[in-house]
């Protein structure tokens, strides 16, 4: 389409490429239809971006407790951006070709662990200065590599049984983490960086003037533009960065031909293989590029909260949560994961967040004020022990009715659901949809403006 | 070093093949065996009807320990005397069994009937998130009356009688009352399950409906009902294994006791095939002597904690490498 071009070399200045007016409309309609593919992905980038201001903006108004409470901190969004992208990374192997995998925590464990191992010097050949955007890579590979090995043995298995046997590998690593001594003093207890004083920096390697620290703590505060952007910002850009990254590296893979065996194999797996794919290795390719996402996930979390713990790294529980965030954003949709965690979050931050963070208990202790809460109910219990009783620190129960909730109701999840109102991917169709909207709505006004002038 | 190592090796290899040693394990590992049995059964029944891969198993186990332990310290109090903990026992079996099955049926009837046309990856999800639901309830009210959730029961686990406490002469070994106890009541299940499946006529549509549920319908049984009968049996089984164990020192009645009992349940369900009642018996025994070898092995010479833990989730790799659909397990069970 493009080869028709005209070179026009001028002895003045130089030779310049022009194309002719037919390869020009096309190379228009091209990056229109480009623009249009991607502005949803515009759109919500843009929205990500301006959250830390949004949120500084709308937390230091005037009355403020309520928005406080409503919002998550930027801190709980850094959190939500890399487990955000170890759900994707669930979804992808998950959503996509159908096999539960029910041991991917073991990959996030194995980043998790590789970065805080690696800063300690208990890596061998790898030095603790090594540069974090390398670490995250080799993380990666290390966790594909583990899961073909993983995967060689588990895909001769379908259905529940897959399920089962990733879990067993990763309970497995879960246990031998716990109590291999060689890890640190403490190893239940999980491990945290103490060979480097320094934050992880998330940029290009080596020099620190295009690299940024990240880290609660450890993590560098920034002038720009005459304002101070915090340690938590900062981290949100650079992790959110790496994220988008992913996102996308994902994307591209699912719509390739590759990704497209690959939801051959989900919708069915004998015809798939009856068409002439050798269905085993791709369904080993994508658990190996799977788990090499979801390494760098954990390396992103291990980076940034400078420790991990069996608990929160290795542990079945850790893919139930990504199980959760998969099926409330939305199985099979990729981006549905990051806004199922997202909501997640935002809902335990908000019924348990306790101290200087807001949530609703803080909200309603302040707000309700104290002859509220002496109120005496049923059996003698005030309004303030209701409370403390049902909010403090129990979300998991809350978040448990909203998940029963989707699972009952809304089987496709937040993003699928919008998807087949749409009739198609959300940002092949919701431009579309957005623009027939507005020409509707242009057309409404339109009318009564001259309805109006005509009763005139 | 490394030479000491192995004669501590050695050492230990030769001491693990005295009578002694070798009695103590194989009781040791009946025992884990009737306490694998137990969590297990009930999922292995639900699982081999209905499909449904029961998340919330571990939770209801829990919940049977808590409650049992309830019934055990409000009747036999601080000062256990034998009969009076013996009676109060098989009064917590009845109460445990009767509510937790009552509870099974509710959430049956409820919240998993709506959902069998689905895929059976969405009852897997269902029953998930009912497992977080549970186990924060429970967390609430334990911790509401002022109980350690995390810590087990002391107080439930006080009500044990001095009877099961001390330890019997066996042979060339000893071994603890708690231990024969939990193995008389794992065979009595076992032998329950067995008589239920094949003796009763409630039993043969279970196994009708189990192997084919559509003629079975047609047949003019009613699967619906046999599907929430089931249901709640394997409920109440969970809850006796949480009632069981709430005696034991090495468990006890705590709210992390739900995921501690899930894993086991699932890895032997799994190793056994799933869905067949045999199948979940011989595995119940290869990981309770597995887990009795281990435990041996750990407290004599070798100093990784873990070890036992580890190898129950090995035996389920090794197994399902060798054997994909498990030790009886047929192709196509419950629809999978």
């Amino acid at each position: 389409m493009f080869r028709r071009w005209v070179v026009i070399s001028n002895a003045g200045s130089g030779s310049r490429i022009e194309f002719d007016s037919e390869t020009r409309a096309a190379i228009a309609t091209r990056s229109r239809a480009y623009a249009r593919d991607h502005l949803v992905h515009l759109l919500v980038l843009g929205a990500l971006a301006i959250y830390p201001a949004v949120y500084h903006v709308l937390t230091n108004g005037g009355d403020a407790t309520g928005m406080v409470a409503l919002l998550p901190r930027v801190e709980t969004m850094v959190a939500v951006l890399y487990f955000g992208l170890f759900a994707m990374s669930f979804d992808f192997i998950s959503g996509y070709t159908g096999y539960l995998s029910f041991g991917h925590a073991a990959f996030y464990g194995t980043g998790a662990y590789f970065v805080v191992l690696v800063a300690n010097g208990k890596v061998p050949l790898l030095a603790p200065e090594t540069p974090f955007v390398c670490l995250l890579v080799l993380a990666g590979v290390l966790a594909a590599v583990l899961a073909l090995g993983i995967g060689a043995f588990s895909f001769r298995l379908t259905g529940v049984y897959f399920a089962m046997i990733t879990l067993g590998f990763a309970q497995v690593l879960y246990v031998f983490m716990r109590d291999w001594e060689y890890l640190g003093a403490n190893p239940r207890d999980g491990i945290a960086v103490t060979g480097l004083a320094d934050g992880f920096r998330i940029g290009v390697p080596g020099v620190d003037s295009l690299s940024v620290a990240i880290g609660q703590l450890a993590g560098e505060p920034i002038d720009l533009f005459g304002s101070t952007l915090g340690a938590s910002t900062v981290s949100y850009y650079a992790v959110g960065m790496v994220v988008v990254i992913c996102y996308l590296a994902m994307q591209r893979i699912i719509h390739s031909p590759f990704g497209r065996v690959m939801i051959a194999i989900r919708e069915n797996e004998a015809r798939a293989r009856a068409i002439g794919y050798n269905t085993f290795y791709y369904k080993l390719g994508t658990f190996s590029i799977s788990a090499f996402f979801a390494g760098v996930a954990g390396g992103l979390f291990a980076g940034f909260r400078r420790s991990v713990t069996p608990e929160n790294g290795y542990y079945f529980l850790v893919t139930g949560d990504a199980l959760l965030a998969s099926i409330i954003g939305g199985f099979g949709t990729l981006a549905g994961p990051l806004y199922g965690r997202l909501f997640d979050e935002g809902l335990r931050e908000f019924l348990s967040k306790s101290g200087s963070g807001g949530g609703l208990l803080v909200f309603l202790r302040d707000s309700l004020g104290q002859p509220a809460m002496e109120t005496a109910l049923i059996g003698g219990m005030t309004v303030g022990e209701l409370v403390e009783t049902f909010l403090n620190g129990h979300a998991p129960l809350y978040v448990g009715i909203v998940f029963v909730l989707f699972v009952l109701y809304v089987p496709n999840g937040m993003v699928g659901t919008v998807r087949n109102r749409l009739g198609g991917s959300c940002a092949k169709q919701l431009p579309a949809w957005l623009s027939d909207r507005l020409t509707a709505i242009v057309a409404a006004i339109r009318e009564r403006v001259s309805a109006v002038r005509h009763r005139r | 070093m490394i030479e000491q190592g192995v004669l501590l090796y050695t050492d230990a290899l030769a001491s693990f093949f005295t009578p002694e040693a070798l009695v103590s394990v194989l009781f040791d590992g009946l025992a884990k065996a009737s306490l694998y049995v137990m969590i297990a059964s009930g999922l292995t029944l639900v699982f081999g009807l209905m499909g449904v891969l029961n998340f919330a198993h571990g939770s209801l186990t829990m919940f049977g320990a808590y409650l049992g332990g309830l019934v055990l310290v409000l009747i036999v109090g601080g000062s256990p005397t034998d009969p009076v903990a013996l009676g109060g026992f098989f009064l917590a079996v009845v109460v445990v069994f009767g509510a937790l099955g009552l509870l099974g049926g509710v959430l049956e009837w409820g919240l998993i009937r709506p959902i069998y046309d689905r895929p059976p990856l969405y009852q897997i999800l269902l029953t998930f998130g009912l497992a977080l639901i549970l186990d924060e309830l429970a967390r609430i009210v334990v911790s509401f009356y002022g109980i350690q959730p995390i810590a087990s029961w002391q107080a439930a686990l006080s009500t044990k009688p001095a009877i099961l406490g001390r330890t019997y002469d066996l042979g060339p070994t000893s071994l603890p009352g708690l231990e024969l106890f939990q193995i008389g009541f794992g065979l009595l299940t076992v032998g329950f399950i067995w008589a239920f499946l094949t003796q009763t006529r409630y039993g043969l549509y279970v196994r009708a409906g189990s192997q084919d549920a559509e003629m079975a319908r047609a047949l003019g049984i009613n699967v619906r009902r046999v599907f929430t009968v089931i249901f709640a049996l394997g409920t109440g089984l969970a809850g006796l294994a949480g009632l069981l164990l709430a005696w034991d020192q090495a468990w006890g009645a705590s709210v992390p006791l739900a995921a501690e009992t899930l894993l086991p349940a699932f890895v032997v369900v799994i190793i056994g095939g799933l869905g067949t009642v045999r199948g979940t018996v011989v595995a119940s025994v290869l990981v309770g002597m597995v887990d009795a070898i281990t435990t041996w092995w750990f407290n004599e010479a070798i100093t990784f904690t873990g070890l036992p833990e580890m190898f129950l989730f090995l035996i389920l790799v090794i197994v399902l490498a060798l054997k994909p659909q498990g030790l009886y397990g047929v192709s196509e069970v419950g629809g999978h």
